[in-house]
């Protein structure tokens, strides 16, 4: 199986270092000892390389249906205390049986299926309380551009047929801007949460933070804590000073943070962090413009000032 | 007690109780089926006004708007409020037997439907009326629902008056379930709210009238059919019709057919792996008097899995049936109190079920025999257009139908001949195989310099080279 570079995908680098963050914050709940991570780390388990880094004391479990991404996980292995296993997400979540274990899940999904959504929502249905859950699904409206004549005809058609289930409205077309399409499948995340843990039932989801990016793909993902209702105040607090928290289902935050050198970054560092006209500041710093114009060379180092605690180092390295 | 001693029994009390009505008819109900109900009467309003349109748009320029919060239920419309004449029998709880007869096409039958609507929802509720001179207030307190002795509910002029007749229900004091489905899961409620209303008033949307929720218009999802244009006598895909017109008044149209191409043998093995569409078109979708009462239903109570029709399954999610009934006197219409379904044992629906198994039946068999030869069978859709119900009511005028005089129900019938493969001729065998799809997509570059070719031109190819090399 084929598989494009995760790791050195930087907006996905930066996402992968905020749920590190959120992550930190459910100390406050639960001993992180109490525990496990689940994921779909694909064949170099970055995920799980960083959790066994950061938080050696929770559990990990890797899910993964392909044989070959199976073998080149068991190459990848980042430490012995994470297990493999070799399933599908569905017959997994099957057998999972979380009794009162806490868990931690990443649904990191490549694409964008109603299946995706049915696999949320029996998650959400049957995780224990003050368990995490976070989702990352494709966003690319142009998934469903007609391609003949270029409307949103049939592909519109085909769209509200897979997720007109979880759609806020079944009728609508989808549309065709990235932030508007990331929006609309926040939503569908809502929906899909509030069909499996309606208001009749005392556990909810409660959003902790979401964000869009694009490494050439666009993606969303969307963190949650699945609590008690009325304790539902209370994990509020407990992500009320996270930089990026998104706890009132608010439009997700961009990340789209520019390519630097080392060289560049460490001569910025000094200006960091920046509290005001963060953008300009950097500009000025720098003396050049790092894409096309002005407007957009402020935006992209506002970004890196946004998220530099967050950037990754990808250095050279001599095997 | 002596042997001789007669014992006096007393009548016993018969009368019925409030609390029946309020609390216990009220699960008989979904919330958002309830709303429908309030929607029904908008839409009897119509059918009763004077300014009601006629041609293809009857309901143009009328419509309804729901708001829902966390405190309260509105649903506010233009169309043409509650006569005073019918004061004394809108508000009773059932239908009156000296009721005047209804305006011919309205639905409302048990006298129900906005009594239960408002007692589903909560405990005070204000309903204003316009219409003509009329305007008036009738306003249930919680002190009414819980005296299960007043029956009368006091009526006072409207404080308000407004642009247009119509009327306003304004519902407070919310049940915390209900508060809760319009907070707590609100997204999920309006997105469930919308759909049902976008499938079950599809017909009377598209006839114009205008549904808003929340201050944002619902748009209908119809069921279409595919008709083929061009030459009547060609084997093209149409849909089978049936029309019918009963001894007591009630118009039948039915028409079944395609809705989309056949799936492939992939989507359909797909589909058993995951579900991949959260809301498909398959099935029979039920009209009485323009409402759905049923909307792409696939079980038996539609003639699915039942007298020689196999169950529902994926290679018959092109399938799509509308049956239409029409009325003046709905009480003959083949619905359940809820409306939101079919009376089953109802001996007119069983009779039209027959056409309905019939109709279906041709299209499952068409779908057997061109089974594996998908792509073929394609090339008979491409280009034709998959059309309304109101179109191909329209369109059937120009078919030749066939009396069915001597079967049940008697009616006209237009039986469509569809396209049928070429049987393989003795000389060739069918040959077909699963591959995992990284190897197909493999050999596919390979072979067409691309990963996206179609599996079965994969197949054919790898066997075209092999068979060139094997005569060598």
């Amino acid at each position: 199986m084929k598989h494009p570079p995760y790791h050195l995908r930087l907006n996905k680098a930066v996402d992968r270092l905020l749920l590190v963050d959120a992550i930190r914050r459910m100390d406050r709940l639960e001993r992180l000892s109490d525990f496990t991570y689940y994921g779909l780390g694909g064949p170099y388990l970055d995920d799980f390389r960083l959790i066994y880094e950061l938080f050696p004391e929770i559990k990990m479990v890797s899910i993964e249906e392909d044989e070959d991404t199976y073998k080149r996980q068991e190459f990848h292995l980042p430490c012995g205390t994470l297990r493999l296993e070799r399933a599908q997400f569905k017959s997994f979540l099957a057998r999972y049986e979380p009794n009162d274990e806490k868990s931690i899940f990443w649904l990191d999904y490549t694409g964008l299926g109603y299946g995706n959504f049915e696999d949320l929502m029996a998650l959400l249905g049957k995780v224990s309380e003050n368990s995490m859950v976070k989702i990352t699904l494709r966003a690319e409206p142009r998934d469903f551009l007609d391609k003949q004549n270029e409307t949103l005809g049939s592909g519109a058609e085909s769209f509200r047929r897979q997720f007109g289930a979880v759609m806020p409205d079944s009728a609508a077309t989808p549309p065709l801007g990235f932030r508007d399409f990331v929006c609309l499948l926040q939503d569908m995340v809502q929906v899909a949460a509030q069909k499996a843990l309606p208001s009749a039932v005392p556990l909810m989801f409660q959003p902790v933070s979401s964000f869009y990016y694009s490494d050439v793909t666009g993606m969303f993902t969307l963190t949650g804590v699945v609590c008690r209702r009325d304790a539902a105040a209370d994990i509020r607090k407990v992500f009320q000073d996270l930089h990026f928290r998104n706890l009132t289902w608010a439009k997700p935050t961009l990340i789209n943070v520019p390519v630097l050198s080392t060289q560049e970054r460490l001569h910025l560092q000094k200006f960091l962090p920046c509290p005001s006209s963060a953008g300009r500041t950097l500009h000025e710093a720098l003396g050049y413009l790092i894409d096309k114009d002005k407007e957009r060379t402020e935006a992209r180092l506002k970004q890196y000032a946004d998220f530099h605690r967050y950037y990754p180092y990808f250095m050279r390295a001599v095997p | 007690m002596g042997k001789n001693k007669q014992i006096q029994y007393e009548p016993v009390d018969a009368s019925p109780v409030k609390s029946f009505f309020v609390t216990m008819l009220t699960r008989d109900i979904r919330l958002e089926e309830a709303i429908l109900d309030l929607l029904d009467n908008c839409v009897d309003g119509i059918l009763r006004s004077k300014k009601r349109n006629g041609g293809k748009k009857p309901y143009e320029g009328f419509k309804a708007e729901i708001e829902f919060k966390k405190d309260s239920f509105m649903i506010s419309d233009n169309c043409g409020g509650i006569p005073w004449s019918l004061h004394s029998y809108a508000f009773r709880m059932g239908r009156a037997s000296d009721r005047p007869a209804d305006t011919p096409g309205t639905v409302g039958v048990y006298g129900i439907g906005m009594k239960r609507a408002l007692f589903k929802m909560g405990r005070d509720c204000l309903i204003s009326t316009q219409n003509e001179e009329h305007r008036y207030d009738v306003e249930i307190k919680p002190e009414w629902i819980d005296d299960e002795k007043t029956w009368e509910i006091p009526v006072t002029a409207a404080r308000r008056s407004m642009n247009e007749d119509g009327t306003t229900i304004v519902i407070g004091n919310l049940y915390p379930g209900i508060a809760a489905r319009f907070s707590v899961d609100a997204k999920e409620f309006e997105s469930e709210l919308r759909r049902t209303v976008s499938t079950h008033y599809a017909f009377i949307i598209d006839k114009g009238f205008e549904v808003i929720i929340n201050n944002k218009a619902v748009a209908p999802r119809p069921v279409s059919l595919i008709f083929a244009t061009g030459d009547r006598k060609a084997k093209r895909i149409r849909p089978f019709i049936f029309k019918s017109r009963t001894d007591d008044g009630v118009d039948v149209f039915l028409a079944v057919g395609f809705t989309r191409p056949m799936p492939t043998e992939e989507e359909i093995a797909t589909e058993q792996e995951e579900v991949r569409y959260s809301s498909i078109d398959a099935g029979w979708t039920v009209l009485c008097n323009d409402r759905a009462v049923l909307y792409c239903d696939r079980s038996e109570l539609t003639g699915w899995g039942e007298a020689g029709v196999p169950r529902y399954h994926t290679q018959f999610i092109g399938i799509s049936g509308i049956v239409e009934f029409r009325c003046d006197d709905a009480s003959k219409l083949p619905t359940t109190t809820t409306k939101r379904g079919i009376d089953a044992a109802s001996p007119l629906y069983l009779q039209i079920r027959n056409k309905m198994r019939e109709g279906m039946g041709i299209f499952i068999d068409y779908t057997n025999k061109w089974k594996g030869r998908v792509e073929e069978a394609k090339k008979h859709i491409e280009g034709e257009r998959a059309i309304p119900f109101d179109e191909v009511k329209a369109k059937a005028g120009k078919l030749s139908f066939r009396s069915t005089t001597r079967t049940v129900p008697k009616g006209d019938q237009y039986k469509p001949e569809l396209p049928l493969p070429k049987k393989l001729e003795p000389r060739k065998r069918r040959i077909s195989f699963v591959k995992d799809v990284e190897d197909v997509e493999c050999v596919a570059e390979y072979l067409f310099d691309g990963r996206d070719a179609d599996p079965s031109s994969v197949g054919e190819r790898c066997f075209d080279l092999i068979l060139k090399e094997a005569r060598r």
